[in-house]
């Protein structure tokens, strides 16, 4: 026996074992972070995925309707590793992933209290963010400068949504071993509460 | 040297000027493209496809429009514009002219 997930890939909605999820996951990121430079690169994605779809929808019968590990990896065969298709200028921006990523500060959504302005900061200096929930709080008893400063941060921040940028909150450089830690991470953070 | 790199360079080259000349007979669906490219093995993984693919429609190349379909959701159907099929004569004639420049000295 094993879970399935259900996705939506290229408009078609699948059920996939979960360890293939992970893998087809995997791919994904690593061909969004290959993929950032170039112009246009969210219809470039959505158009490999609607691919993919596609070679999914042909693997599928009325007897077979889940995704095993063994149809991503021969789609992902089939379509090929993001490092084989980008051109002569690749090389450039492969140094690039393996140049120190930048350090931004955003807020964490994955340890938020309220908005996650706290453990963002957290995040961004790599102290507790229990320590800075504290001084806010003191604060907002101070004249409510607290609540100000907080609201302030709440709007100017950006929510850290997308695995680089998770990356960049901590200022681990970005790359593609990175994004594989923090994807198998979240995993299995999904895979807990399922379980729970 | 390696073969299989200069091999893949080789192809690189070309890839860009036969989707153009796939296109120029009739508009087509990326996965019409992406066969008839197989069939004539000039591409390995399908993946190489859509980058072009789309830096052709940002320079103004190609164009797409969407089609509904019965099977699931629109597809996207790419044609040349106007701009494209200049662009495809001038390629067609340094094609010719490549050809004949290798087979000169292959003869020698």
């Amino acid at each position: 026996m094993k879970i399935t997930v259900s996705i939506n890939l290229g408009g078609y909605s699948f059920n996939i074992d979960e360890d293939a999820y992970s893998e087809l996951k995997l791919y994904l990121k690593n061909l969004e972070l290959h993929l950032a430079d170039e112009e246009s690169s969210s219809e470039i994605l959505s158009d490999i995925e609607t691919r993919m779809a596609e070679l999914f929808r042909s693997r599928l019968t009325p007897y077979k309707q889940v995704i095993s590990m063994t149809d991503v990896k021969e789609v992902i065969a089939i379509m090929g590793n993001p490092e084989d298709f980008s051109d002569g200028e690749s090389s450039s921006r492969k140094a690039k992933f393996y140049t120190p990523g930048p350090h931004r500060m955003y807020r964490d959504p994955d340890h938020r209290i309220i908005g996650g302005v706290c453990s963002g900061m957290g995040a961004y200096w790599d102290i507790e963010p229990w320590i800075i929930r504290v001084i806010m709080v003191a604060l907002a008893f101070a004249g409510g400068l607290g609540l100000v400063i907080y609201l302030i941060l709440y709007i100017v921040l950006p929510e850290a949504k997308t695995t680089a940028q998770k990356i960049e909150m901590k200022g681990e450089p970005v790359n593609i071993n990175n994004i594989k830690d923090s994807v198998k991470k979240e995993f299995e953070t999904v895979r807990k509460n399922m379980k729970l | 040297m390696d073969l299989e790199n200069t091999k893949a360079q080789m192809r690189k080259g070309i890839l860009e000027y036969c989707i153009l000349s796939v296109l120029s007979k009739n508009s087509c669906y990326a996965s019409d493209i992406i066969r008839e490219l197989k069939e004539a093995k000039v591409i390995v993984v399908e993946g190489t496809l859509y980058p072009l693919l789309t830096r052709q429609k940002n320079s103004g190349l190609l164009s797409y429009r969407w089609e509904e379909s019965q099977q699931g959701p629109p597809r996207k159907y790419y044609e040349l514009t106007p701009e494209g099929k200049t662009y495809l004569e001038d390629l067609d004639k340094s094609w010719d002219e490549l050809v004949e420049s290798v087979n000169l000295i292959r003869s020698k």
